[in-house]
């Protein structure tokens, strides 16, 4: 497990997103990156009963990836996050009385998966109750687990087949020590994929009852 | 008793004094006891002196006048004794008076009845006893009778005594069976069915999944013949074991191939060994010990045969028989086989074909060995408890891989599973590629001399990879000349050479190919050599090409060559050495010195004198020394001037 970066690709003008998604992986191939497979990750909101009233309930995400196809991640909003195997699922039906799934919540993003030497490169389009909401572009450099010795790296080779849309150093990156040894985990990962989730969230429909 | 009310009783002592009288109040009184002297009057007083004249008067009476007698003389007697020893000094005399009138008395009337002889008569007694009247014959007769009935007792005991020392030995062998039962119950697994006693002798218990069920049957054997000689390793207790498990077996790994190549690969002849019967260690116990083997050596061979049927590879592994053949490279042939020999007979007869050195890779064998337990082990792990009872059935690191978040490729490599077969191939390869590597280089030490080449081997191997550390020295250079250190990594299919300086260079299994690999090296060793002392001896290095561009063509690898100048500047010699070719070493003199030089008319300057000379090869061959280094350390030392 590398060092990871997802960020979220505009659509091109006056394209659909099949087409954009289409145009990046014909940018991968021409740079000689080799498809590997395909890829998955999904994401389900649960929000907490039986709290205070008052307080906002707290949001719970259950999220997969393919890449870690044993585990099962769980993520607070804000808070704390863990890592079960694939039982989770199970155990999140039996505290149904705690965590109420909110139903058309999930967001899944689904794509290939590309190799380009010691670079992954995953192309998704985010899907959000069977309705394509955005693209999203997963990098990861494997042979390193240090965020700051890679990104300038990764900033490059992402310049090379995505152009402008480069992201800065994610927020999740910049919030750890510096200098001091601490490695990247999928669980930085999972918090980015969240983010974008929550961004294509808000931005597409502004007036449904999002919570 | 419980039910009326208790009656006290008193017991009182019986009065021991006489009660004088009794007053009307009912006080006793008693008579006060006697004095002695009070005591002896009053004894004194009960006897009647005059009674003696009184008998003799009455005399002629008879009997009843002897009875009176008795008891007057008994009373009297008693008196006269105890009170009047003194008053009565003639006693004695009429004591004997008396008797021997009692005596006469009793003769008188016995005399009296037998002379009227109607009661009684006298007869002579005679003194001969009667037994010896009886006649001989009778006699021998009962004393043959008697000692037939001693005979006849003697029989019996002797007849009892050998029945209970019989029995005792039966009792002590079924002792020593019940003892050996015990000892083998602690050693394997039986259980009674019906009257039989059945054991267990697969590996099942062990995680074994092979179907032979390998059982033995428990067999007394006491009922052996008394008469004859018990013989030495007599055992109470026997066991029968499956026919098909009989015999010794064993699994054969050898290499056969096409070419001489290498050598005996094998190194000590773990079987077929005769076992030897270690003393404390029963007849049984081996016996069962041999069965066993046989029985993992065919689930190892069944094991392997399966695999090679499944497994798809470029050359298609073949089973024949009990031999499997697979050929892990070009020309070269792998062949695992199931030898199990039944009977003394056959062995005796197999063994002697086979004395010369076969090339088993006995540490193949012992690795299939090896890696069958470790599979039966993992099938038993996989199974066993404890367990999570929330997580998956399966290995223990997979069990950690969700919740410490695995990604594809660790989950993969956790699951990867090789069958027996292909380890075992992959191990063939790489043994032999090893040992073909060690004679390579062997041989290329022993052909050529002058650089040296040592081979470190490590003694810890991986059984998938071992390394050699590969110096090129020259004799009597050694400090000055270590430029090629090469540490050659044997893989399964290749050797990786990491170069000193951190070139990797990969080579296949191709023989050819480190050969001249190491051809080339000690190729450029002798270039760099001179480079070295050209250092030490204070000669400067006008240049130096590890790989030169200009000259023939070598056919491995390229040439090296070396420029290198005297310190005050008159001389250089110039190396070239190739794999092939061979060394050239030019000398180049300073123009001065060379008189067949024709004099120019256009450098006449003195100056122009300092300028080079032509080129005059050494005719190396011939020049002395013991080695490459020394010969140009003595030509260095000839053109260096004299301080």
């Amino acid at each position: 497990m590398g060092v990871t970066c997802v960020c979220q690709v505009p659509v091109a003008e006056g394209k659909s997103v099949q087409q954009t998604v289409d145009i990046l992986h014909k940018k991968l191939e021409q740079l000689g990156a080799v498809k590997q497979g395909s890829f998955c990750v999904d994401c389900e909101t649960y929000h907490a009963t039986g709290n205070v009233s008052g307080q906002p309930s707290k949001l719970l995400y259950v999220m997969h990836n393919s890449e870690t196809p044993l585990s099962c991640l769980a993520l607070f909003e804000g808070g704390p996050s863990l890592i079960a195997d694939a039982n989770f699922d199970v155990l999140m039906v039996k505290l149904k009385s705690h965590f109420q799934n909110a139903k058309g919540h999930k967001v899944e993003c689904r794509g290939s998966r590309y190799r380009y030497y010691d670079f992954l490169i995953k192309v998704g389009t985010v899907t959000m109750s069977s309705s394509a909401r955005g693209i999203s572009v997963e990098v990861e450099y494997c042979p390193c687990v240090v965020p700051g010795d890679c990104w300038n790296l990764t900033k490059e080779f992402m310049q090379s087949f995505l152009g402008s849309s480069v992201p800065d150093l994610p927020s999740v990156f910049a919030a750890k020590p510096e200098g001091l040894f601490a490695p990247s985990d999928c669980i930085d990962t999972m918090t980015q994929y969240l983010e974008l989730f929550n961004k294509l969230r808000k931005l597409q429909i502004p007036g449904s009852n999002v919570r | 008793m419980s039910g009326g009310p208790a009656v006290r009783v008193s017991i009182e002592s019986s009065c021991e004094k006489q009660v004088q009288e009794v007053a009307l109040d009912g006080t006793e009184t008693y008579v006060p006891p006697l004095s002695m002297s009070q005591n002896l009057a009053k004894l004194a007083q009960r006897i009647d002196f005059s009674q003696g004249s009184d008998s003799e008067e009455e005399g002629a009476e008879g009997e009843p006048r002897d009875r009176e007698w008795g008891k007057q003389e008994g009373e009297e007697e008693e008196g006269t004794v105890k009170f009047q020893p003194s008053l009565w000094p003639w006693d004695s005399v009429r004591n004997n008076l008396r008797s021997a009138l009692t005596e006469m008395c009793v003769l008188y009337d016995v005399l009296s009845v037998v002379k009227e002889k109607k009661y009684m008569a006298l007869d002579p007694v005679s003194q001969d006893p009667t037994a010896g009247k009886t006649p001989q014959v009778f006699q021998l007769i009962s004393k043959k009778k008697s000692l037939a009935t001693a005979a006849q007792l003697l029989l019996k005991g002797a007849e009892k005594l050998n029945k209970s020392v019989t029995e005792n030995q039966e009792n002590r062998r079924q002792r020593d069976f019940n003892s050996e039962l015990l000892r083998l119950r602690s050693q394997w697994k039986l259980r009674k069915v019906g009257d039989k006693i059945l054991g267990d002798l697969s590996y099942r218990s062990a995680g074994s999944l092979f179907p032979h069920h390998g059982t033995f049957e428990v067999i007394k054997n006491t009922d052996i013949d008394l008469d004859k000689k018990i013989p030495e390793d007599y055992c109470p207790l026997d066991v029968q074991i499956p026919s098909d498990l009989e015999g010794s077996a064993y699994i054969k790994v050898s290499i056969q191939k096409q070419s001489p190549d290498i050598g005996d690969l094998g190194t000590v002849n773990l079987f077929r060994r005769p076992l030897k019967n270690k003393a404390g260690t029963q007849q049984w116990h081996l016996k069962l010990e041999a069965a066993q083997n046989v029985l993992l050596c065919k689930e190892i061979f069944a094991q392997l045969s399966r695999e090679a049927v499944q497994i798809k590879s470029q050359i298609p592994h073949i089973v024949v028989k009990n031999q499997i053949i697979s050929q892990p490279f070009p020309g070269l042939q792998l062949s695992i086989s199931l030898c199990h020999s039944t009977g003394e007979k056959k062995n005796q007869r197999t063994s002697p074909e086979k004395p010369s050195p076969d090339n088993h890779l006995y540490v193949l064998e012992h690795n299939l060995h090896q890696m069958m337990r470790e599979f039966h082990k993992q099938q038993l792990s996989s199974v066993v408890m404890p367990h999570p009872a929330s997580a998956p059935f399966g290995h223990k690191r997979l069990r950690l891989a969700g919740p410490l978040a695995y990604d594809k490729a660790e989950i993969s490599s956790l699951q990867q599973s090789e069958g027996l077969l292909e380890k075992i191939i992959k191990q063939a390869k790489h043994i032999f590629l090893r040992s073909r590597t060690a004679r390579t280089i062997d041989s290329l030490a022993s052909r050529i001399e002058d650089p040296q080449i040592q081979a470190h081997w490590s003694n810890i191997n991986d059984v998938y990879e071992s390394s050699v550390k590969v110096l090129i020295t020259s004799q009597g250079y050694e400090q000055i000349c270590k430029s090629i250190q090469l540490q050659l990594n044997i893989g399964v299919e290749q050797i990786r050479v990491v170069h000193r300086d951190g070139r990797v260079i990969t080579l296949s299994h191709q023989e050819q190919e480190l050969q001249d690999f190491l051809l080339s090296q000690m190729s450029q060793h002798q270039v760099h050599a001179v480079q070295q002392l050209a250092k030490v001896m204070g000669w400067h290095v006008l240049s130096f090409s590890n790989h030169v561009g200009l000259g023939p063509v070598e056919s491995i690898g390229n040439a090296s060559a070396v420029t290198v100048a005297s310190p005050n500047g008159e001389y250089s010699i110039s190396v070239r050495n190739g794999p092939e070719s061979g060394c050239k070493v030019l000398v180049q003199f300073p123009r001065s010195q060379n008189k067949e030089l024709p004099k120019s008319d256009v450098i006449q300057d003195t100056k122009w004198s300092h300028l080079r000379g032509p080129y005059k090869e050494v005719n190396w061959s011939r020049m002395e020394g013991r080695n490459f280094v020394y010969k140009m350390e003595l030509l260095m030392a000839a053109l260096t001037p004299c301080p």
